[in-house]
C-alpha cells in the first residue's frame, strides 16, 4: 500500500534504499524511517525541493521503544523521533522516524529548519531525556528546572503517590522561587544596549495574571513600552495526560481528553476515539457521526463564546462578557439534558457515543438555533463594529499564510490569513461531507481578522447544527462491533456473551490490535490529533497529543515584537488558546 | 449580627444617655460582631484560576449565577486586597511554589476555599506533576467537590464560607483582649444535611430537565414531571 504512495516513489527516486524503510500503519498517513546520519538531509528535502512540498512541521515527539513488543519488523529502535509533516499542497500528511539507540541518545536539531521545532525538541529533552545538537537552548519546557528524571520514560514513575508526599517546606520554596528567577544572559538576551546607551526592563507577566488567561509565564524585554523580546515560560499546567493514557485503558482514558483543551469538550474526544476506532477496525453507524458532529458544534460555539467575551474583555470592554458566558450558559443547558455535563462531557465512546440523544432534545436545538444568530448580530454592532476595539486590534499581532506555516499554525488563525483550510472540508471525517457549509476566511491575519473568522464560523456551526436536527437518520448509537465500548446496553440484557464482554471492557478494558493510528480532526482553536500506539494490550503505549495552543504560544514572542505591551493583550486574546492545551 | 436601632425617643436600651444621641435614630451593636458581619458580606476573591475550574467560578460571576448576590463580585488582581483564594483547578507541582506564595501575600484575616476535585486530593490525576491535595501546604476552610463544581456549588460553599466567617471571632486590637483567632469547627455537610435527606420523599423524575433550564422558561412555566413547585406561580398566570 505504502510503495502506491507518490511521496515514496518521490522519495525512492531521491533516497536509496537503505535509507527509506516504509512502515504500514492503521491510518492512511505514509510512515518511514530513516538513518539518524540522514534526517537532515530528507526532512530538507521534503520541506525545500519536493514537489508540493511538505511546508508544515505539523508535530514531533518521540517514542520510548525500549519495552514495546510488536514491533512487527520496524528497524531497531531505543528512542524513536516522529516528525510529523503537513502538505497542504498535496493535502496529505507524512511521518518520518528516526531510530535512536541508547540510554542517553542524541540527535540533530531542525531549528534552523522549522522555527517551531525549537519547543518540540525542549519537551522532548524534558520528557525523555534526548540531546538535540545544535538547539539554541536546550533546557526543560513543561518540568520545574528542578525535577530529575524524564517522565514520559518508561522507568519513571508515573503515580504521584508512588514518588512520596509532596511538602513544600520553607527552604524548598525559597529554592523554587531562586529557580523561576529570570536571567536575561541565560537566553542570550543583554540587559542593556550599548549603542543607545540606555538598559531594558525586564517585565514578568505571570504566571498568576488576569491578562494571561491561565498560568502562562512571559518575561517581557522592554524598551519603554516597546516589546523587544518576549520569553514565555510554560508548564505550570503540565498535567501529563500522555503519561496518563499508558495507564488508563482505551475506554477509561476518554475522560482525561476532555480535560485536555477543557473549553472543548467533545472536540478532545473525537479525535481520540476516531484514532482508537481505527485501530480497532471500527466504522460507526450514521446516527453516531451525525450526533458527534452535533455536539461537536455545539461546543465549537460554546468555545468560541468564552473566547468573544474574554477577547473584547482583555481589550477593555467589560459588559460582553456577561452576554456571551449567559449564552454559553444555554448551550450547557442542552449539554446537560444530554449528558449531565457541563464542562467535561465524557460522552463519546470507542464506537459510538454513550448514549442515545433524550427525548425532546431537537426541540431545545431548535429553540437556541431561533435565538442564538440574532444575538450574534447584536454582538457585531457591540464589539466588532466598536471604534475601540477596531483600534486595539486592527493590525496587532498580524501574520502571512507563510509565516503561519513555519510556526505550524492552524484553525481560525490560520484561516484569518486568507487560507482556506478547514479539515472538515479537506478531509471530511466523522460524515462532515454531508453537511452544507462554509470555511470563512479573512484576508489580513491580525488580532481583528481572527476575531472576524470565529464568529463567522459561528454561524456556519449554526447551519450545521441546523441541518444536523432537521436530518438526524434513525438506527443505533453504537456500533455493533465486538470492540465497541462498552456494548449496546440493550443486547448486554439479553445473552451472557455480551454481558461478559460489557464486563471485561468496564474493568479490563477492551484489548486494541497492534498499530498505530492518528486522526487530524479540526478542533476549535486548531488541528488536534492523537497518534495512538498500540501493543496489543489494554491500554496505550504511548500516546502523543497534538495541541493547536503550543504551537500558537510559541509564535506569540514573533509576532508581538515591536507592539506596545497593551498590544500583547490584545494578541494573547486573539490567539485563543487554554493552557491545559498548550502543557497537556 | 444582635443589633438594634435606637429611637430619637429614649430606645430600649436604658443605658443610653438620650442626650448624646443626635436626632437621627443609629444602629447599635458589639463591635467585634459589626466587624465580622462586614467580613461576612464582603469577601472579595483573589483573581487567581489554576485550570477548568476557575471557567466555573468565572461563570458564577456573570449574570446568570450573579455571585454580586453574596459580596463576593469584587474580584481582586493584588493578593494584598484579596480576602479569599478559590485554589480553582490543578494544583501542579510546578505551581504550587507560586500559590504559596500567593497565601504568603494575602492579609490577615484571609481564607482558602479549595475548588474542585484535583485541588482537594489530585482528584482524577494521580500523577507526577500534580499535588496531591492543596491542603498539603495551604490551611483550607472549604472543600467544593466536583470535576468542575457547577457554579452553584461554588457559591453554596461561599454562603457556608460566609456562615463561618460571620461566626468567627478575632481580636480587635493587638493591644487589649485575647490575641488568638477563635477556632471554629464546621460540621460536616453529611452530617449537617443528613436529617432533610432522609426526610427527602419527592424526588424529580428521571428525564426532567436541570435546574438551570429555568433560564429559558416564561415565569410560572412547569415542565412535566416537576410536580411540587417549592415557590406557588404568581396568580393570574
Amino acid at each position: 500500500m505504502l510503495e502506491q504512495m507518490p511521496v515514496w516513489t518521490e522519495l525512492r527516486r531521491r533516497f536509496d534504499a537503505a535509507s527509506l524503510t516504509g512502515q504500514e500503519t492503521r491510518d492512511a498517513i505514509p510512515t518511514f524511517w530513516v538513518p539518524p546520519e540522514r534526517s537532515l538531509e530528507v526532512l530538507h528535502y521534503l520541506k525545500e525541493d519536493i514537489a508540493q512540498p511538505y511546508r508544515m512541521l505539523y508535530d514531533l515527539s518521540a517514542i520510548d521503544e525500549r519495552l514495546r513488543q510488536q514491533r512487527g519488523g520496524q528497524p531497531a529502535s531505543d528512542f524513536t523521533l516522529v516528525y510529523h509533516l503537513a502538505s497542504f499542497g498535496r493535502n496529505e500528511e507524512l511521518r518520518v522516524k528516526v531510530p535512536l539507540r541508547g540510554l542517553s541518545p542524541s540527535a540533530s536539531s531542525i531549528t534552523d529548519l522549522w522555527p517551531n521545532a525549537n519547543w518540540y525538541e525542549r519537551e522532548i529533552w524534558d520528557m525523555f531525556g534526548i540531546v538535540f545538537k545544535g538547539h539554541p537552548y536546550l533546557r526543560r519546557l513543561l518540568m520545574p528546572t528542578t525535577w530529575n528524571g524524564h517522565p514520559l520514560r518508561k522507568e519513571h514513575p508515573a503515580r504521584a503517590t508512588e514518588m512520596g508526599l509532596f511538602q513544600l517546606p520553607e527552604e524548598k520554596q525559597e529554592n523554587e522561587q531562586e529557580a523561576l528567577e529570570f536571567r536575561p544572559e541565560e537566553w542570550g538576551m543583554t540587559r542593556t544596549n550599548k549603542d543607545a546607551g540606555f538598559d531594558y526592563v525586564f517585565l514578568n507577566l505571570g504566571p498568576a495574571h488576569t491578562g494571561t488567561h491561565g498560568v502562562l509565564r512571559l518575561v517581557l524585554q522592554l524598551e519603554g513600552e516597546v516589546i523587544r523580546d518576549i520569553v514565555p515560560d510554560i508548564g505550570f499546567h503540565h498535567r501529563a495526560a500522555e503519561k496518563m493514557a499508558e495507564r488508563q485503558t482505551w475506554h477509561t482514558y476518554i475522560p482525561y481528553t476532555d480535560r485536555v483543551d477543557y473549553l472543548q469538550g467533545v472536540l478532545n474526544e473525537l479525535p481520540y476515539v476516531l484514532a482508537a476506532e481505527r485501530l480497532a477496525g471500527i466504522d460507526v453507524p450514521e446516527r453516531v457521526q451525525v450526533i458527534r458532529v452535533l455536539l461537536c458544534e455545539l461546543y465549537r460555539l460554546a468555545n468560541h463564546l468564552v473566547w468573544y467575551g474574554t477577547f473584547a474583555q482583555d481589550v477593555g470592554a467589560l459588559s460582553p462578557v456577561f452576554y456571551m458566558f449567559n449564552d454559553r450558559e444555554r448551550i450547557h443547558n442542552i449539554m446537560e439534558a444530554v449528558c449531565g455535563a457541563r464542562m467535561h462531557p465524557n460522552w463519546f465512546r470507542i464506537g459510538g457515543v454513550a448514549h442515545d440523544l433524550p427525548d425532546g432534545w431537537d426541540s431545545l436545538v431548535r429553540q437556541f438555533l431561533s435565538y442564538f444568530p440574532k444575538r450574534l448580530d447584536e454582538y457585531d454592532r457591540l464589539v466588532m463594529k466598536n471604534p475601540i476595539f477596531r483600534g486595539r486590534t486592527v493590525g496587532i499581532g498580524a501574520y502571512t499564510t507563510d509565516e503561519a506555516m513555519e510556526w505550524g499554525v492552524t484553525g481560525p488563525g490560520l484561516r484569518a490569513t486568507g487560507c482556506q483550510w478547514d479539515l472538515r472540508k479537506q478531509r471530511p471525517y466523522s460524515g462532515y461531507d454531508r453537511f452544507d457549509f462554509d470555511i470563512p476566511v479573512a484576508h489580513r491575519g491580525d488580532s481583528y481578522d481572527r476575531a472576524v473568522v470565529r464568529i463567522e464560523e459561528m454561524r456556519q456551526s449554526c447551519r450545521i447544527i441546523q441541518q444536523c436536527v432537521d436530518t438526524m437518520p434513525a438506527g443505533p448509537y453504537k456500533s455493533s462491533h465486538p470492540l465497541s465500548t462498552p456494548p449496546l446496553k440493550e443486547r448486554t440484557m439479553h445473552d451472557i456473551e455480551t454481558l461478559i464482554t460489557h464486563f471485561l471492557g468496564v474493568t479490563w478494558g477492551p484489548v486494541l490490535p497492534a498499530g498505530e493510528a492518528a486522526v487530524p480532526i479540526e478542533g476549535a482553536k486548531g488541528q488536534v490529533s492523537y497518534y495512538l500506539i498500540s501493543d496489543g494490550t489494554q491500554n496505550s503505549y504511548r500516546t502523543r497529543i497534538r495541541t493547536p495552543s503550543f504551537p500558537h504560544i510559541q509564535m506569540v514572542p514573533y509576532i508581538s515584537r515591536g507592539h506596545l505591551l497593551p498590544d500583547l493583550v490584545a494578541i494573547l486574546g486573539s490567539v485563543d488558546f487554554v493552557l491545559s492545551d498548550v502543557d497537556r | 449580627m444582635r443589633w438594634w436601632r435606637s429611637g430619637a425617643s429614649p430606645g430600649p436600651d436604658r443605658h443610653l444617655d438620650p442626650s448624646l444621641l443626635p436626632g437621627q435614630p443609629v444602629l447599635l451593636a458589639r463591635l467585634q460582631d459589626l466587624i465580622a458581619w462586614g467580613r461576612k458580606h464582603s469577601l472579595w476573591p483573589l483573581n487567581f484560576g489554576l485550570s477548568c475550574c476557575y471557567v466555573e467560578m468565572a461563570t458564577s460571576l456573570t449574570s446568570t449565577f450573579d455571585i454580586a448576590r453574596f459580596g463576593a463580585e469584587v474580584v481582586r488582581g493584588s493578593p494584598r486586597q484579596a480576602d479569599v483564594m478559590v485554589v480553582s483547578g490543578t494544583v501542579f507541582v510546578k505551581v504550587a511554589p507560586i500559590v504559596k506564595r500567593l497565601y504568603e501575600q494575602m492579609l490577615e484575616p484571609r481564607w482558602v476555599i479549595s475548588m474542585g476535585s484535583c485541588s482537594n486530593s489530585g482528584g482524577m490525576y494521580d500523577v507526577y506533576s500534580v499535588v496531591q491535595g492543596v491542603d498539603s501546604f495551604l490551611p483550607v476552610d472549604i472543600y467544593i467537590p466536583g470535576c468542575p463544581p457547577a457554579p452553584h456549588a461554588f457559591m453554596e460553599c461561599l454562603v457556608l464560607l460566609q456562615e463561618k466567617v460571620g461566626a468567627q471571632r478575632r481580636p480587635l486590637s493587638w493591644i487589649a483582649g485575647p490575641q488568638d483567632v477563635q477556632p471554629l469547627v464546621m460540621p460536616s455537610r453529611r452530617d449537617a444535611l443528613r436529617e432533610r435527606r432522609t426526610a427527602q420523599a419527592d424526588y424529580p423524575a428521571m428525564d426532567t430537565l436541570p435546574l438551570t433550564d429555568a433560564i429559558w422558561r416564561r415565569p410560572g412555566e412547569r415542565r412535566p414531571g416537576e410536580n411540587s413547585p417549592r415557590t406557588k406561580p404568581p396568580s393570574g398566570t
